[in-house]
């Protein structure tokens, strides 16, 4: 593979990221503990079913580990939001209500207090 | 014109939770106004703040109201919903809010993808390094910046390095401490899982300040996730040429490996850490000489923790002066913390230097979960002690801990209620001690085990009067004579709970009575006859068959055969089992 100079490094972070939508589990010991790779599994194979532009991605630990497994979703129009205790249940709801109508979803939403 | 949402949450402790009628109300307000299209409501699980009434936060951009009456709800319809004004009295303004550092990427990366990292400012840190400064200079930023260690005694990192520098020799090593083995403490391991490249780019740069050209990744075996991914993330800066010789054309090399520790608490100790990596037996031997000079393999050699080494990309990127700019004026910077134990939102929280213990726990942790009286909270781990109710407005920094009895640490925090009891978490850390002490030193492998059994008797009922005058005795040799860290620190959880809870160490000598019903040996259950409804729950579920009786002459608990597991006492919806 080809070895990165500092100007190859420059250029990646140049490179605009792809403005799309995603759809983020958070895929950390605790996320996993706490049933996240069910969750993943699901969203990633609905989103391909239905053929929504939207990546389902995996990352780390966003700290709520009271709220485990979460979800972070951002899908143009609405905004981005963190979902929490999410279960194959209210992935489905994710799917239906928040990225096919495009209403957030209630009763689910964990917002954090924090400096930006 | 944008759609808005609203988000709606009832924060209050106390009472029945009126999130839904509120936001009912609130929809059905904003239906009859001008703005009915254009606008969600929102019930959330959680609004990020907590005891502050009804909460109504705006998305997106804000503004968040808090404690908004059922009368204001008009206003705020006409005002901010339909009019776009900020209604000054009810904005949100003084509570403790996050600042993420050192998990800037956690929770926004992913952890597996290199380029992910490099557009959020990843190795840009390293090239500023390698290209523009000299080791000198580097090690220059980081005295500007404060940065002092995170895994707990908070040396200045500069120094280190410096140190580490100075000494002549053309062989030296960098290691990252992330043998993380305090009880209820994960920073570490979350910050490698989920941005393992920042850690790694702190080594590197490391490595550069200080001349080494070989570093090692010294993780505990428990952490499979987080070596998977430290390990991907070698090998993909190995690829792309941010590992090997001539990093980024530069002719600076650096290599990496990782050793797993085997899960003994000692080795986190610097000295026993070296020991485990030579391949020899995990025990640590009498310093000076420091690592500095004499480290791994005799060579000069810098130990620094995980959420150092995460800090140090930022200190490179955004300069030591804006680092120096946070936190209080002996402690940059933020700090990471596991908040844990019996508080509401357990998790980590990365807050600025200087925020108050109680900030800490009610304003971002939400408070005590069982809506109990908050009792104490636990820093430092085993190392630490205990801070009491009365000190929780003390801002956090290293100094400031250390007065208390307790010690910063690597971020563990355990919040305690009223049930939980002192005498019993004392017991709790040295039981931990006992079983981690490597036994090389006598004050450490003695004293732990004496302290431990003077605790059990206490705790049994069996407490003398000297005991306490005892406990502090030997307390304070293990301090002065102890080898290593872990010897010298042991005896805090019982010096600090000595310290501010005497009295229930004296109730439990004296009175033989434990106030949070949490030491076996000293409760007695029996049925209130008067209260009892004979449903037959106790006898049912007592484990071994203690209660005997019908429901014709009542029932009775035979205490020569109780084993005083409580589960009469959980079980009676009646409350007619007394606990004494």
């Amino acid at each position: 593979m080809k070895k990165w100079s500092k100007s190859d490094l420059d250029k990646i972070r140049a490179s605009r990221e792809p403005d799309r939508d995603w759809i983020k589990v958070g895929m950390s010991t605790c996320g996993i503990a706490a049933g996240a790779e069910a969750v993943f599994e699901y969203l990633r194979d609905e989103v391909a079913r239905r053929g929504l532009p939207i990546e389902v991605k995996k990352c780390g630990c966003l700290g709520m580990c009271y709220a485990e497994p979460l979800v972070e979703v951002r899908a143009a129009g609405l905004p981005q939001v963190i979902y929490g205790q999410v279960n194959r249940e209210l992935a489905r709801l994710i799917v239906e209500n928040h990225l096919v109508e495009k209403k957030l979803v209630s009763d689910h939403i964990y917002s954090f207090n924090r400096e930006e | 014109m944008d759609k808005k949402y609203i988000l709606v949450k009832d924060t209050r402790r106390a009472g029945s939770n009126q999130t839904e009628h509120f936001a009912g109300l609130l929809a059905a307000k904003i239906q009859a106004s001008p703005a009915a299209e254009a606008v969600q409501v929102v019930r959330a699980a959680d609004i990020g703040f907590y005891d502050q009434g009804l909460v109504l936060k705006f998305l997106p951009g804000g503004p968040v109201y808090l404690n908004v009456s059922e009368a204001d709800l008009d206003r705020v319809v006409r005002e901010t919903v339909v009019g776009g004004r900020v209604l000054e009295d009810l904005a949100a303004a003084g509570t403790a809010r996050q600042l993420r550092v050192v998990l800037r990427n956690c929770g926004v990366i992913n952890p597996e993808n290199l380029e992910e990292y490099i557009r959020r400012d990843g190795y840009r840190a390293l090239s500023r390094a390698l290209f523009e400064y000299t080791p000198d200079k580097v090690i220059e930023e980081f005295k500007k910046s404060g940065l002092r260690g995170r895994g707990g005694a908070g040396y200045p990192t500069w120094l280190k390095w410096h140190l580490t520098r100075s000494v002549p020799g053309a062989e030296k090593y960098v290691i990252c401490n992330a043998d993380e083995g305090d009880p209820g403490a994960y920073m570490d391991r979350s910050i490698l899982e989920g941005d393992p490249h920042s850690v790694l780019e702190g080594m590197i740069i490391a490595g550069y300040a200080i001349g080494a050209n070989h570093g090692y990744f010294y993780i505990r075996a428990e952490y499979p996730l987080a070596i998977e991914r430290i390990g991907k993330a070698i090998e993909q800066a190995r690829e792309r040429g941010l590992l090997g010789t001539g990093i980024l054309g530069s002719d600076f090399n650096f290599e990496v490996d990782i050793r797993l520790g085997a899960g003994a608490f000692v080795c986190g100790e610097e000295t026993a850490l070296i020991a485990s990596i030579e391949g020899k037996r995990g025990t640590p031997r009498p310093r000076p000489p420091y690592p500095s000079v004499s480290g791994l393999w005799g060579k000069p050699t810098s130990i620094n923790n995980v959420e150092t080494f995460a800090n140090v990309p930022v200190v490179m990127t955004r300069g030591g002066d804006w680092f120096a700019g946070i936190g209080t004026e002996k402690s940059k910077g933020t700090k990471v913390f596991a908040v844990t134990g019996k508080v509401k939102n357990s998790g980590l929280v990365e807050v600025p230097m200087g925020v108050t213990l109680r900030q800490i726990v009610f304003d971002i942790g939400g408070g005590v979960r069982s809506g109990k009286k908050i009792k104490a909270v636990q820093t430092g781990g085993p190392s630490g002690g205990v801070i009491p109710e009365d000190r929780l407005d003390t801002p956090v920094d290293y100094e400031n801990l250390q007065k208390l009895g307790s010690i910063m640490g690597s971020g563990g925090m355990i919040v305690m209620d009223e049930d939980d009891c002192m005498v019993d978490i004392a017991k709790f850390y040295l039981g931990f001690c006992v079983e981690e002490s490597c036994g090389k030193c006598a004050p450490c492998r003695i004293g732990t085990y004496q302290l431990l059994k003077i605790l059990e008797r206490i705790s049994e009922g069996e407490g003398r009067s000297e005991d306490l005058d005892r406990l502090r005795l030997i307390a304070q040799a293990m301090q002065k004579a102890s080898l290593c860290g872990l010897g010298q620190t042991a005896s805090n959880p019982v010096l600090s709970t000595l310290n501010y809870f005497e009295t229930e160490y004296r109730e439990h000598i004296q009175a033989k009575r434990c106030r949070s019903f949490k030491c076996r040996d000293l409760l007695t259950y029996s049925i209130i006859q008067s209260k009892c409804k004979r449903c037959r729950q106790c006898f049912l579920n007592c484990p071994v068959q203690a209660i005997s009786g019908d429901r014709e002459v009542g029932f009775y608990i035979q205490l020569d055969k109780c084993i005083k597991c409580g589960k009469c006492f959980e079980v009676c919806k009646f409350n007619a089992i007394a606990r004494e």
